[in-house]
């Protein structure tokens, strides 16, 4: 490691430690790292800017941002969710559920975790917090947790990154995608349902039976909302940015004039929420941009290919230790930075081991969102913290069960490739 | 007092502003998808509109709407010191800021100043102009916390500017 | 003791421009000079690269014609469709005066030294739906992705169908939704992509013959012996003329293959696409600024035949 990369990494993480926002911690890390290479300060600006002025996929997360601001001032997803507790709240642990049923239903709509966390995440957290019924760290972390499946159900903007890495088909890789989002939403759900007997957690009242007509058709245009964008997405009709902004317009059109619940007063204070929302997570994506410039600018990529050279192990020996990497990196690095740069190493020794490029993409990716919830840098962490100003000492202390649920599922990944592979061999895959 | 009404004030414009900037983002985004999938004839400036709007609302957010308290950190270790040592974090957080943020801005402004080569795709507006954004943010994030610095040197309770007690 | 010269490119390591300029290019200049390429537009942002080269930020970058008339509107010339002929005929275009004159343009304004085109294959139709394109008349109505930029919109008018700007990443999944109706592409990028496997259909318009530009900071040009100049430039050729016969090697046995996936894969009336689109361009503003006589310059410029 270079002495400006030490210096970078120092002040960032000092400036991080005494809570200095995140954001700002970065810029100022990296001029010290311009300063030390004797580079152009102004590159800093020139990283940031050219970043977020050129990456449309980017604004799925204000419009998601937008869209559950709405759906939580008109009612709307209180309607939705109290169907989904109609239908799984009378178990322990309930809403933990229910967030999680949520999370697979919103991961089809959306190929961004973090979209998925500062959207539906945050409406749920402020759900099971209302009454005090969940503490705000447990809403939070499973929240996150389950949030880290958006990516790997289709559609997925991480696995289109792998596809354009690894030459392989992004077809393949969404219908791989789906049996381990499965896996990873039973896990979480397992989890709850034992930490929710261990900790009797409350019952929600069970919804009678004859109650459920009613539920339902309160629900039903909010219910269905993720119908259409499914449809939209898979019928042809939207590219998943673009479900962002008609999933917002949807919820719109039944806050204000299906159900009448939201005022012109109310609209303007949801629009200013979100826009200060959207300014702290756009601040933070903006600044990870800089440090993507950094690790190239380093030339971390061909020093690690440099001690990966001479070694000749077994496929599955070189799987774990990997897997082991890419979990002390998530930790550390951002997910497109793992993607775009990290993964492309290891992908020519794949080919030599004879490890098949879908199963390695779909566990990589699966481990770069676990690395979404791993501190320091999990930016999951980070977004929910700052859509809800729960601590992030307390969504970190209850993440642990979560992780290490999901880390099972991982290894299940890793060690089946015929499980990942099932899906799209019906589909005609030859892998 | 007076004063105090007038940077609220301030607050609330600039709080329209970035509403005014949200709304736009979000409708040409709406009118894009329109004319893209009913109309059968997509319009060439809607994204451009979109990622001006998304840019500008992040650096004018950043500026002028982002308390300390809504800035995404990581505040473990800071919560559980004691208000002497707050103070102390606070202000050599503060000072790093204002120092990082100083050093860069002449070369910012350079690289700001250069982009007046280059025009935006549709529209034609100079990228010096669309990218002036962060100038005002750079300037802005300084002044902020140079007077914060100050009013912590004078003994201010560190915090004092961090906005409404978290939301849980 | 060598420079280093970073190459930021947003293509991937296994392009064919990524493989051939490390095997021909790099090992030719050893002595002198250490390339370190950095791909996928890791390093500077697609688009950012020339920026960076004339700030003093980066020393080599792989550009386009299109990203040049950002700058130097006299260079949309070559961004319009039907200019050049084939792959022969753009390399000789540019190692004429015709290229020297237009090099320049950049190296005053800029500092920017073009060592050499590079060819990067004819661009075609490539769409969903069984639709019979024959003139542009039968691209009406046609949802048809181009780059984002004013002068790809354009082309794609001027072929008749209605263009729209997307990210080359949404592109796969648009197709395969119907989002869109079809893109554009040389046929090696319809292979690497995958777009064969979301599309019904090639229609070889042969509309642009799409070019890259092989680019280095002037100071580091200048740094150079002109021994050390001539070795390079000579490298950088000997690179362009593999990737010519690559890419043009490969172009000849894709259109077999994807009949083998099952595509139609059928030529067009290409004279009536030709007649419409050359029409447009110079009946629009970016005529205007093309420097006087140069279409004609380049027409009598001989090609392959
Ligand atoms: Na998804
Ligand atoms: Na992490």
């Amino acid at each position: 490691m270079t002495l400006p990369f030490f210096l970078c990494l120092l002040t960032l993480l000092c400036l991080a430690a005494i809570g200095t926002p995140i954001g700002l911690s970065m810029i100022v890390s990296a001029v010290v790292y311009l300063f030390m290479r004797g580079q152009d300060l102004g590159l800093a600006a020139e990283q940031i800017l050219q970043g977020i002025y050129s990456s449309f996929i980017i604004l799925a997360v204000p419009l998601f941002i937008v869209a559950a601001n709405i759906m939580n001032a008109g009612t709307v997803s209180e309607r939705l969710l109290n169907f989904c507790i109609a239908l799984v709240g009378r178990f322990r642990g309930g809403l933990g559920h229910v967030n999680v049923v949520a999370s697979l239903i919103f991961s089809g709509m959306s190929g961004s975790a973090v979209a998925d966390a500062a959207g539906i995440g945050k409406i749920i957290i402020d759900m099971m917090t209302k009454a005090g019924r969940y503490a705000p760290g447990y809403a939070a972390a499973i929240t996150a947790a389950s949030a880290t499946i958006g990516p790997i159900i289709p559609p997925s903007i991480p696995m289109v990154m792998y596809a354009l890495v690894s030459d392989t088909s992004i077809g393949y890789l969404f219908l791989a995608g789906i049996v381990p989002g499965l896996l990873m939403g039973g896990v979480i759900m397992t989890m709850n349902a034992y930490i929710s007997h261990k900790r009797q957690f409350a019952l929600e009242d069970p919804v009678p039976l004859r109650e459920f007509p009613r539920v339902t058709f309160r629900a039903f245009p909010a219910l269905l909302m993720p119908a259409i964008l499914l449809y939209g997405i898979y019928g042809g009709a939207t590219t998943p940015t673009e479900a962002a902004a008609v999933a917002a317009a949807y919820a719109l059109v039944l806050a204000a004039l299906v159900y009448r619940a939201l005022s012109w007063r109310a609209l303007y204070n949801l629009m200013a929420n979100s826009a200060r929302d959207a300014a702290s997570v756009g601040l933070i994506i903006g600044a990870a941009l800089i440090f993507n410039y950094i690790v190239a600018s380093e030339n971390i990529p061909a020093q690690i290919s440099g001690l990966l050279a001479d070694l000749d192990i077994h496929p599955l020996v070189f799987l774990l230790a990997v897997n082991i990497l890419l979990l002390v990196l998530g930790c550390l690095l951002d997910a497109t930075t793992i993607i775009l740069i990290i993964l492309p190493l290891f992908i020519p020794a794949c080919r030599l081991l004879g490890i098949d490029l879908v199963h390695f993409g779909v566990v990589a990716v699966v481990n770069c969102m676990i690395g979404l919830i791993t501190p320091p840098y999990g930016i999951l962490l980070f977004v929910i913290n700052g859509v809800t100003g729960i601590p992030l000492g307390r969504i970190i202390g209850a993440i642990w069960p979560f992780f290490f649920a999901l880390l099972g599922a991982l290894a299940v990944m890793i060690l089946s490739p015929d499980l990942v592979l099932w899906l799209p061999r019906q589909f005609g895959y030859q892998g | 007092m007076k004063l105090r009404s007038i940077s609220n004030w301030l607050q609330n414009r600039a709080t329209d502003v970035a509403v005014a900037m949200l709304t736009v983002m979000f409708l040409s985004f709406i009118l894009q998808i329109f004319f893209r999938y009913v109309m059968r004839n997509p319009l060439g400036w809607t994204q451009e509109i979109t990622l001006t709007m998304w840019l500008w609302l992040v650096f004018w957010g950043a500026a002028f709407m982002l308390k300390d308290r809504d800035h995404i950190s990581f505040d473990i270790l800071y919560l559980a010191v004691s208000q002497k040592v707050r103070r102390i974090f606070a202000l050599v957080s503060a000072v790093a800021l204002v120092a990082g943020f100083v050093a860069s801005l002449p070369a910012t402004y350079d690289y700001v100043e250069f982009m007046s080569i280059r025009r935006s795709s549709s529209l034609r507006i100079r990228l010096d102009i669309v990218f002036s954004v962060y100038l005002i943010f750079a300037v802005a994030i300084i002044a902020r916390y140079s007077l914060r610095a100050f009013s912590l040197v004078r003994g201010a309770d560190p915090d004092a500017d961090a906005g409404p007690e978290p939301k849980v | 003791d060598t420079v280093t010269l970073r190459m930021s490119a947003v293509q991937t390591p296994t392009d064919v421009r990524s493989v051939v300029i490390e095997e021909i290019f790099a090992p030719a200049i050893a002595d002198f000079a250490t390339y370190e390429p950095h791909y996928n537009g890791t390093l500077f942002r697609q688009g950012t690269e020339l920026e960076a080269i004339a700030r003093g930020n980066l020393e080599m970058s792989i550009t386009s014609a299109q990203e040049l008339s950002n700058y130097f509107p006299e260079w949309s010339m070559f961004t319009s469709g039907y200019l050049m002929r084939d792959g022969r005929h753009q390399i000789n275009v540019f190692q004429s005066d015709i290229g020297e004159e237009m090099y320049q343009i950049v190296e005053d304004a800029m500092g920017i030294k073009l060592l050499t085109v590079i060819y990067l294959g004819q661009r075609h139709v490539n769409l969903r739906g069984d639709r019979e394109v024959t003139t542009p008349e039968d691209l009406s109505g046609v949802i048809l992705r181009m780059p984002d930029a004013d002068s790809w919109q354009f082309l794609g008018r001027a072929l008749g169908a209605n263009p729209v700007p997307m990210a080359f990443g949404e592109v796969y999944t648009a197709l395969q939704t119907g989002a869109i109706d079809g893109q554009d592409n040389p046929l090696p990028t319809v292979r690497d992509s995958r777009f064969y496997e979301v599309t019904d259909q090639i229609v070889l318009t042969s509309h642009l013959v799409d070019m890259n530009f092989l680019s280095i900071s002037a100071d580091v040009w200048n740094s150079f012996t002109p021994e050390q100049q001539d070795v390079m430039q000579q490298a950088a050729y000997d690179a362009a003329e593999e990737i010519y016969v690559r890419q043009s090697g490969l172009e000849n046995e894709l259109a077999t293959y994807f009949e083998s996936q099952g595509l139609r894969v059928y030529t067009p009336d290409v004279d009536a696409f030709r007649s419409h689109v050359q029409a447009l361009y110079l009946d629009s503003q970016y005529a205007q600024d093309w420097p006087e006589g140069m279409v004609d310059r380049v027409n009598a410029v001989p090609g392959e035949e």
